[in-house]
């Protein structure tokens, strides 16, 4: 298992971001859906060692993160895409992949070819030697995602990956998710519930913190059988009657 | 994004996507200038030294600015007769330390913390060359201002002190905005509080008392710093 979570917690103060979750997963496109405030971004944070839990297990690429070696090792495995993309203006694409592959300590000599790839993965090669500042938001997304991929992660995890992007850019990014998703354990943190139809295996759905559910595309298509106007799609009638169902279940117990 | 082209082979099994990769690699390749490969040279890490030329307080912005400033002390001292460079130094070195590193200051920040190369090491990089850097600026500026020749040397101890607490308060509440007021007001209160103990405003770098508690301050500081940058353990 590339991904093992076991009673992971988060408090920011008094609010708790992420409530007891427990986890396993291997290879795979995982998709981790739930509304604003669910949690996603913080159990994401923390799996890409940016944010220490407060108190929970937590091995990744069958490490502890807890320590610096290991964490170390995670991180050269690790490919991470926040949900706000800091960038350099100044910076070409190419400039932009190229650091953070030497972050990521890719061996020098690799890196030239391995920054190529990557760019040309997204689709970003005529752009290759634009200044970050002149591209548009879906571009810089894609940036995101080319340095994320460029030390070929076996572990990649993504926030909000295609928010930015149109219609035409949407559908290639599935395609290369579901391409990542036989080699690497990829975890997209969404709330376009389509995103995880098309390239998903998996999916957990958050809410409060918690995972309320957890299965294939399908299992969470079932459960909103019967429910909704006519015009939703099937997943999203799923995505609701799950949540509506553990917040009535929450309410009952409050 | 492309996906369509991968494995693509021509007439003679040549995989044209793979010789592609190849010449691009070679076309987008920026080849590191003078500085950035010396600095790769000596940190042993083109990481560290692509890392360190992206300091802000680094870029030729701030360099030019601090320049100026010290210059303008230079000037100053020459002319009134008071070392003004030694007691600007300090202030212009904590507010380049401050800006060295960290959320709001970094552009991928968040992202540089997620690196195989830690974000700690990034900081003490950067905030040893923006002090070498000031260092060198605050000497050549008091070599020109041959009148405060005796305090030259008398500003480097208190400017590692001003500069460990500007980095200890930027680290410890993750803003540069703190950093730089906590080492302006500290320089300022030993400034003006040995003005009024020892009657003059050269006694906070020309006093030989102060030294100790500079390094005491410094030593402090600095594992203030190391602290407020540690990840702490209890993940696992």
């Amino acid at each position: 298992m590339n991904v093992e979570i076991s009673d992971l917690t988060r408090r920011f103060g008094r609010t708790q971001a992420v409530d007891r979750v427990s986890l396993e997963t291997g290879a795979g496109v995982f998709g981790l859906l739930g509304p604003n405030g669910a949690g996603k971004t913080s159990l994401l944070r923390m799996m890409a060692t940016v944010l220490p839990p407060t108190s929970g297990k937590l091995r990744l690429l069958g490490r502890d993160p807890g320590h610096y070696a290991p964490r170390r090792e995670i991180r050269r495995r690790l490919g991470y895409l926040p949900q706000n993309l800091g960038y350099y203006p100044g910076f070409t694409v190419t400039d932009f992949v190229e650091y953070f592959a030497l972050l990521k300590e890719v061996p020098p000599g690799q890196v030239p070819r391995a920054v190529a790839a990557a760019v040309e993965q997204v689709g970003l090669g005529d752009k290759a030697k634009a200044r970050l500042r002149t591209l548009s938001g879906g571009m810089l997304r894609r940036v995101g995602i080319a340095q994320a991929i460029v030390n070929g992660p076996e572990l990649l995890l993504l926030d909000e990956p295609t928010a930015g992007l149109d219609p035409e850019q949407r559908m290639a990014f599935r395609a290369l998710l579901r391409d990542l998703g036989q080699r690497a354990t990829v975890l997209v943190s969404t709330h376009l519930v389509e995103d995880v139809g098309a390239a998903c295996g998996q999916v957990a759905l958050m809410d409060n913190g918690k995972i309320v559910f957890h299965g294939t595309p399908d299992e969470l298509t079932a459960r909103g059988e019967g429910t909704g106007a006519a015009g939703d799609a099937p997943l999203e009638r799923g995505y609701s009657a799950v949540l509506a169902a553990a917040r009535s279940e929450t309410a009952a117990r409050a | 994004m492309n996906t369509t082209n991968t494995g693509a082979t021509g007439p003679a099994d040549v995989d044209l996507n793979r010789v592609w990769i190849g010449v691009a690699a070679q076309v987008w390749h920026r080849q590191p200038g003078p500085l950035e490969r010396t600095a790769a040279r000596l940190l042993r890490s083109p990481a560290l030294a692509r890392a360190l030329l992206t300091a802000p307080s680094l870029l030729l912005g701030w360099v030019i600015a601090s320049v100026v400033v010290l210059a303008a002390g230079a000037v100053a001292t020459v002319s009134t007769g008071t070392p003004f460079v030694a007691l600007l130094a300090p202030a212009v070195a904590a507010a380049g330390i401050a800006y060295a590193y960290g959320p709001g200051i970094d552009p991928a920040w968040e992202l540089s913390q997620s690196m195989a190369v830690s974000d700690r090491m990034v900081l003490l990089v950067r905030a040893l060359a923006v002090f070498a850097l000031n260092a060198v600026i605050g000497l050549a500026a008091s070599a020109a201002s041959g009148a405060a020749a005796a305090v030259t040397f008398g500003w480097l101890v208190p400017m590692t002190a001003v500069c460990a607490l500007a980095l200890a308060a930027a680290t410890l509440t993750r803003s540069a905005n703190v950093g730089v007021a906590a080492g302006l007001a500290g320089w300022a209160i030993t400034v003006l509080g040995s003005r009024v103990a020892g009657g003059s405003l050269t006694t906070a770098v020309a006093s030989a008392s102060l030294i100790l508690p500079y390094l005491l301050a410094a030593v402090v500081c600095i594992a203030i710093a190391w602290y407020a940058t540690r990840i702490p353990r209890g993940t696992s």
